[in-house]
């Protein structure tokens, strides 16, 4: 009955798309960019969607409810209008003008706390599945692995959980006021058709051929909707860019042709948005025609010709008046929406493709919680490839002893990062296992394994909160006593004091306003506040400046002692203090010993030593660099053989 | 209302747009309250009423006279159909106009405002300004500016034509409308808060994400996922709460709305009935009074909406112009002149500065760099070292004192000027997302290819970028080709030096990977202070040694200053920097005798 409406035809007739059936089989590795342009009606979007109205059940219900009750009213009114007419006025019978007077009052109460409980139901289930939503894909994003990261651009999720949400959002709003329209719709037709059904016909006459042109109008609306993402996309796009990049435009002087460039994507998205409101205005005078047909030839000429043979009541025609009205209205609101219900839909595919991301290392179900560790590590026969036919690791066999300080040594792309990301379970291993105090990492659940090892990574990354809230991210139990004393150890303690609050310090996004090098100490103190029992490196200390690296240097034998420790490094002393250096050479253990017993074998570390420490060139560092070598970034060739 | 004003006089500047929305609007409402008129005529037309009895009778059938209403009902439709399409148009075209140039206007602001402005602003904010907020003043133009004149003008004309009508009859309808001013004036207020507040938590929200995205790698390090769950779930409740506060204030609004004309057309029928029987109505006027209500619904249904637009329009432009109004700290004065090329002689003349609201970051800074020489700053994280730098292309203003260049203090030129003889390498390097080829490039416009490879070259970056698949023109930024820590940051060397300044920043704090780098690091760095004043924030001992003065900061002061040779000697910070730093070096070159010059040769 409500696609008799006209509507369903349309947009049925519309559907047929690029959206791929497999969307919603994303291969793990990414969250396409492309646009997918959605169906107006995706029935697994809808499905999927309906699951999360589940726990809001009674909420959906109570909205529903209202809602078919505020339509039905809705449509009735009229219907009360031609008996007060017909029943009442012409019968020129005062008491039943009284009593069809009351009943509407009765009515209008109905309809308007149906209508009010309509709204606060909707609203209400529908920010409660947006919560949902939105709690559960940031929840699933945490599961998803660092190499996720590492090939999904930020922005790419960012469009996601933002964009996306709120187009669902407004789509919600709207699909339910679209329901009760189309009830509402439907409701006039029955009424139109029992009232009297030849008027009816007369009447709906007009509506094949609205069908026919709305059909026609959404080839053309399909097209620019898709033709305003791409042009919306290019300019948010270069806004983004420009924002980030903001202090290299004005250093370089690049503003003139920067707002030059803006302008013209700008004025892309400008036509594209003028060229769909011609599309869309088009349709007005349409609609009108056919409301005027719907009235003029329908109600007047027709309903008076019966009116004339008698087979007519005049209430009836006021009704009919007063329901072509409220039915063309609605159907033009619809026609209106039909972009925005496809946008909801493939904005639904693409939430769904996040929420469908399978996470690369899982908890078994029966994982145990690990216990408190010595920090005993064995690696035995380790092979791990992101890509198959890859191997980044081949066959590693590596014992480090409870407490031992270990260096890795290698050129770039050695292997070193990969194999201490193992220790964490950022990866799986491929091939053979990892343990910890003989248990296999895989038995036991990740996060009772990465709460008993601190990582120090090249790059200092903080978030904006207090520099308490940082150095505790771990574990907000720790006492202020724990926090002064692992800041003290690392030599952050003096600068924290410094600063207006203390500990209590804001720190802006991501810290920036402290430097790299404060940034780094923090990130120090966060990583032994813990206490844990193993500390991984991961050259920590290269980005930071000399200063802070002396600082870190003094504190590095007390943070490092009494702790299993890996440290990725450039630092000699650091290297050749080790317990045991381990070099790693294509993915392969090479040598493993202490720095003196490494020299004297003159394998692969006296070389790398050599060319390293021996060699300054023309001129002598101040920081001396090392442990890395060569093949540096990554397009020289490989290094030492 | 200041804001909505503002708004206003945007739009106002489509002036031909703006008269012809108004005008096919007005000429489109006028057309459909034709309607009822002719509706309730051709009734009337159909039906009389006896005098005596009361009783209906039907007219003679004239099907002259119905089939004037009818096509008069067609023509009258058909006129205010086009008159529709010219608003939509007008007002859909008006509406782009003015979040079109409300966009320019943003990029521009952003990109010209100083680095004290961006250094408090994240970025998730500002792109919701620019997304959401501009969305929401284009709303307004449309919704507010123009479809608002159809409720305006519809609840202003139906009740007199009303009165005209039956005036007993349209002042008992009609008593809602001032209660319907009243309240909409009064939810407009507080609504207008209300979507301020959410908009704010919908950008903290922003901003946890992000720096939970781009932190993944310390969330997984710390198995700290449940935390940040917590976090984030705060945020997002709270946003939750804060929507729904705000749909429901909007909801219960336009039922009330709703209410209002249900009440009126109950009102119609009971004393409109009771009127008609006793002939002092006719039954086309009856419909007349049904249908022109009718009309209202609408309009008023969306006055909700509308009403909704101006408060989401006033906190919108709020935020958008406090963006836009902002005064940059560092603006040029009115009689900036061009500063054509400098020699480049830097002097600083007891510089002081302090970041916004915090102690002072420099105090008392003096220093006189020659034409072409080197001037090497030390110091510890926080002493002040970027900010001296940061000073010179004025990215901040000096607090007090000034700075000049050739004896002119650089507030005396304009920025673009300056800007062109002080070249700055960053330290965090940021790449665009674009060839290698726009990157390098990106300062001068129209360089020639082998502009771009000589610079390229003297950043010691051309063999490595030759060696891409794609070579000048391989992707880089996001979604493009990973470079090394290394490369990117010759390739910000190369395309500071393609605007061959004559005086030249180096902010090189960070040490890089690996011995090679390094090494071409450095060669680039000679390469390019050639011939240049150059500052140059560095822990390369041959830099530092071969500089012509050596500052030390801080904690803000000027601590230490003179050649390598003399510092070296006085027993200060400089002597422990490079006691400490040096002394295991040269430990490792007298053990590892080896000679190894091999791999220079590479």
């Amino acid at each position: 009955m409500m696609r008799g409406g006209g509507m369903g035809g349309g947009m049925m007739g519309g559907m047929r798309g690029t959206s791929a059936d497999s969307m919603f089989a994303p291969s793990n590795d990414n969250l396409t960019d492309e646009e997918v342009v959605g169906r107006v009606y995706d029935n697994r979007v809808v499905k999927r969607f309906a699951t999360y109205i589940g726990p809001y059940r009674k909420y959906a219900l109570i909205a529903l409810a209202s809602l078919l009750t505020y339509a039905a009213v809705n449509a009735s009114i009229p219907l009360l209008i031609k008996y007060g007419i017909d029943w009442a006025v012409a019968g020129g019978n005062v008491n039943r003008v009284h009593i069809i007077g009351a009943a509407f009052m009765v009515i209008t109460v109905i309809h308007f706390l149906s209508n009010r409980l309509q709204f606060i139901f909707i609203s209400l289930t529908g920010q409660h599945i947006l919560y949902d939503l939105r709690a559960g894909m940031f929840s699933h994003l945490q599961n998803q692995s660092n190499s996720f990261y590492h090939r999904t651009p930020i922005g790419r999720i960012m469009s996601r959980m933002q964009s996306d949400v709120l187009q669902l959002q407004e789509t919600f709003e709207l699909m339910a006021l679209a329901l009760a329209e189309l009830v509402t719709v439907g409701a006039i037709i029955i009424l139109m058709l029992v009232i009297d059904w030849q008027l009816a016909l007369a009447c709906m006459l007009v509506v094949p051929i609205l069908t026919l042109i709305l059909m026609y109008w959404q080839r053309f609306a399909r097209h620019s909707f898709m033709r305003i993402r791409r042009a919306i996309a290019m300019v948010n796009g270069e806004y983004n860019q420009n924002i980030t990049g903001v202090r290299v435009v004005q250093s370089l002087n690049r503003q003139d042709e920067n707002l030059a460039h803006f302008r013209t994507l700008n004025n892309e998205y400008l036509d594209a948005n003028l060229e769909a409101a011609r599309y869309s205005g088009m349709l007005q005078p349409m609609v009108e025609l056919l409301i005027g047909l719907g009235i003029g030839v329908g109600v007047v000429l027709f309903g008076g010709f019966l009116l004339q043979r008698d087979a007519l009541e005049v209430g009836t025609l006021a009704a009919f008046a007063l329901w072509i009205q409220r039915f063309f209205e609605p159907i033009r609101q619809l026609t209106m929406q039909y972009s925005q219900l496809q946008r909801a839909m493939a904005a639904g595919v693409r939430i769904f493709e996040v929420l469908d991301l399978q996470p690369d290392v899982t908890d078994k179900p029966d994982a145990s919680i690990l216990p408190q560790v010595d920090g005993e590590i064995r690696y035995n026969d380790v092979v791990f490839h992101y890509t198959p036919g890859t191997d980044v690791l081949k066959n590693v066999n590596l014992h480090i002893k409870a407490g031992e300080n270990v260096a890795l040594v290698g050129s770039t792309g050695a292997g070193k990062s990969t194999l201490v990301n193992l220790l964490h379970r950022s990866a799986d291993v491929t091939g053979g296992s990892i343990t910890v105090d003989g248990h296999d990492l895989r038995d036991v659940t990740r996060q009772s394994l990465v709460h008993q090892m601190s990582m120090v990574l090249q790059e200092p990354y903080l978030f904006s909160g207090t520099v308490r809230e940082n150095i505790c991210y771990q574990n907000a139990g720790i006492t202020d006593e724990e926090m002064i004393a692992a800041s003290t150890a690392v030599g952050a303690h003096d600068f924290v004091m410094e600063l207006a609050n203390g500990y209590d310090s804001e720190l802006a996004e991501r810290g920036v306003n402290l430097s790299i090098g404060q940034r780094q100490l923090i990130s120090f103190a966060r990583a032994i506040v813990g206490n844990p029992r193993i500390l991984v490196l991961d050259e920590a200390t290269a980005n930071i400046d000399t200063h802070t690296e002396l600082l870190i240097q003094r504190a590095l034998n007390r943070i490092l002692k009494d702790r299993t420790s890996i440290v990725i490094a450039h630092r000699l002393s650091t290297i050749r203090n080790a317990d045991k250096i381990v070099v790693l050479d294509q993915g392969r253990v090479a040598e493993v010993g202490s720095h003196d017993e490494l020299l004297e074998s003159g394998g692969v570390y006296a070389q790398l030593y050599a060319i390293n420490y021996g060699l300054s060139g023309p001129s002598i560092d101040v920081a001396p660099v090392g442990g890395e070598v060569i093949g540096a970034d990554g397009l020289s060739p490989a290094a030492a053989d | 209302m200041g804001i909505l004003w503002r708004i206003i006089g945007m739009a106002a500047d489509y002036p031909i747009r703006l008269a012809l929305a108004y005008i096919t609007a007005l000429l489109a409402i006028g057309f459909s309250l034709a309607i009822p008129w002719l509706f309730g005529n051709a009734i009337d037309l159909m039906v009389g009423q006896d005098p005596n009895t009361k009783g209906f009778f039907e007219k003679a059938f004239s099907l002259q006279a119905l089939a004037v209403f009818g096509v008069g009902i067609l023509a009258v439709s058909l006129g205010r159909g086009f008159c529709d399409l010219g608003r939509t148009y007008t007002t859909e075209s008006l509406s782009q106009k003015v979040s079109f140039d409300c966009r320019n206007l943003l990029y521009d602001k952003l990109q010209n405002v100083s680095f004290a402005f961006h250094d408090k602003e994240h970025t998730g904010d500002l792109m919701s300004r620019a997304t959401a907020d501009v969305e929401a003043m284009r709303r307004f133009v449309n919704m507010g500016m123009i479809r608002s004149l159809d409720v305006v003008i519809r609840i202003l004309a139906i009740p007199i034509i009303l009165v005209l009508v039956h005036w007993q009859l349209a002042l008992v309808s009609m008593i809602f409308v001032p209660a319907i001013v009243l309240r909409s004036s009064f939810v407009m207020r507080s609504l207008r808060r209300k979507w301020l507040h959410v908009q704010e938590v919908m950008g903290q929200s922003v901003t946890v994400l992000q720096e939970n995205l781009a932190g993944m790698h310390v969330v997984k390090a710390f198995a700290s996922e449940d935390y940040e769950r917590v976090k984030y779930n705060r945020k997002a409740e709270e946003l939750r709460v804060e929507y729904y506060d705000a749909e429901r204030m909007q909801g219960t609004n336009s039922a009330w709305m709703t209410l209002y004309f249900t009440f009126a057309l109950g009102i119609i029928l009971w004393i409109g009935g009771w009127l008609v029987i006793r002939g002092d109505l006719t039954l086309g006027q009856l419909a007349m009074f049904f249908l022109y209500l009718n009309q209202l619904t609408f309009p008023v249904r969306m006055s909700a909406q509308i009403i909704n637009t101006f408060s989401r329009a006033i906190s919108s432009g709020q935020r958008l112009f406090t963006v836009l109004d902002t005064v940059s700290p560092v603006s040029e004065r009115s009689n900036a002149a061009d500063m054509g090329r400098a020699t480049g002689h830097v002097k600083f003349e007891n510089v002081a500065f302090s970041y916004e609201d915090r102690s002072p970051a420099l105090r008392q800074v003096d220093l006189d760099a020659k034409p072409g020489q080197v001037t090497a700053i030390l110091g510890a994280p926080g002493s002040g070292k970027t900010t001296v730098v940061s000073l010179l292309p004025r990215f901040y203003d000096v607090t007090s004192g000034k700075i000049t260049i050739d004896g002119s203090d650089i507030r005396d030129f304009t920025l673009q000027s300056l800007r062109h003889n002080v070249g700055i390498v960053h330290q965090d390097v940021y790449l665009f997302s674009a060839s290698i080829r726009d990157n390098i490039s990106y300062g001068v416009v129209g360089a020639t290819q082998e502009d771009v490879e000589r610079a390229a070259k003297v950043a010691q970056l051309h063999d490595q970028i030759m060696s891409l698949p794609g070579g000048y023109d391989t992707w880089v930024g996001e979604r493009g080709t990973t470079l090394s820590g290394g490369q990117r940051q010759r390739l910000s060397i190369a395309r500071t030096i393609l605007i061959d300044p004559p005086v030249l920043i180096l902010d090189d704090s960070t040490s890089s990977v690996d011995v090679e780098t390094e090494r071409q690091i450095h060669r680039a760095m000679t390469e390019v202070m050639k011939g240049r004043t150059t500052f140059v924030i560095a822990h390369r001992l041959s830099t530092v040694r071969e500089a012509d003065q050596i500052l030390v900061l801080d904690k803000g002061v000027i601590a230490e200053r003179g050649p390598h040779a003399e510092l070296v000697r006085t027993g200060g910070i400089y002597q422990s920097i490079y006691e400490l730093q040096l002394r295991p070096q040269e430990e490792v070159l007298l053990e590892a005798a080896v000679p190894a010059y091999g791999r220079a040769a590479l």
